[in-house]
């Protein structure tokens, strides 16, 4: 479906309006605001009690094209979607996902970040992050200012 | 346009039916490639979480659908969530022109990625008929 138009004359746009369309079609228009493409990949968290799950949906990934680590409160997943080598002229239909990625999540809450533990089985990854416990708010004495 | 294989987007006519409880399952519609090697066509679609019981991948008519199920795998009891993406099952189907030939179809899936060979139908040579002069 067109999306963005040039006048009838400007032939030699055709080009850039259908990248143009191509570009409007990969964005997502949300009630925030809107988006630049999909983010990849999706990921869904889940607080339990002492823990949370964190799952990503990484088709086609194993364990050597991932990189995960975690500081200072944000878990950082990182890797390369490799595609299969076809030139671009093959493709009738491309909606995969290829290329590099990042994800930086920001953690809600303390975490054992030795307690980390991680699987990835058939293209779907789960990260379980032990809570740490709780923290009891420790007074802070107040002393009386002199004179 | 030459479509060799045109995707559908009818995911609501094409549940399969199971003899399970009717419980309330999600549909979505895999991100799919599809390009020419010289094998053929080739299909790949992302189905994570998918595995090769799940999978039915089946040719009716000049039909392909695809069908993966996906087991929850999120733990009952949660305090809080967060989703950027729905659990559910992956279903597409696919016309298939007669330039395939439906005999050889072949698939396999790998890490929840699964990739359709369809080759296609070995054209054989013209063949010249003669024609004999009448009377």
């Amino acid at each position: 479906m067109p999306v963005f138009r040039w006048g009838n004359a400007w032939d030699a746009f055709r080009d850039l309006e259908r990248e143009v369309d191509r570009l409007m079609g990969s964005m997502n228009f949300t009630p925030q605001g809107v988006r630049l493409g999909r983010t990849f990949p999706a990921v869904n968290f889940y607080e339990y009690e002492d823990h949370f799950l964190l799952t990503a949906e990484l088709p086609g990934m194993t364990k050597s094209d991932l990189d995960l680590s975690i500081a200072q409160g944000v878990l950082t997943l990182k890797g390369d979607r490799r595609a299969d080598e076809v030139s671009d002229n093959n493709y009738r239909r491309s909606e995969r996902y290829r290329g590099q990625w990042q994800r930086n999540l920001n953690l809600p809450d303390r975490v054992i970040e030795e307690g980390l533990k991680a699987e990835l089985v058939n293209g779907l990854l789960k990260i379980t992050l032990p809570k740490a416990p709780e923290v009891t708010p420790r007074q802070i004495p107040i002393q009386e200012g002199g004179e | 346009m030459n479509n060799e294989l045109v995707p559908q987007n009818d995911p609501e006519r094409m549940v399969p039916a199971t003899s399970e409880a009717p419980e309330q399952r999600l549909l979505f519609t895999p991100p799919i490639d599809i390009y020419e090697s010289e094998e053929g066509l080739v299909l790949v679609a992302d189905l994570p979480g998918v595995t090769l019981e799940n999978l039915e991948l089946q040719v009716q008519d000049n039909k392909l659908t695809l069908f993966g199920r996906v087991n929850r795998y999120v733990p009952e009891g949660m305090l809080g969530q967060h989703e950027e993406y729905g659990v559910g099952d992956f279903l597409r189907s696919f016309i298939l022109s007669d330039e395939v030939d439906h005999e050889r179809i072949n698939a396999k899936l790998n890490n929840g990625v699964l990739k359709v060979v369809l080759p296609k139908v070995e054209r054989t040579e013209p063949r010249k008929i003669n024609i004999d002069e009448g009377e």
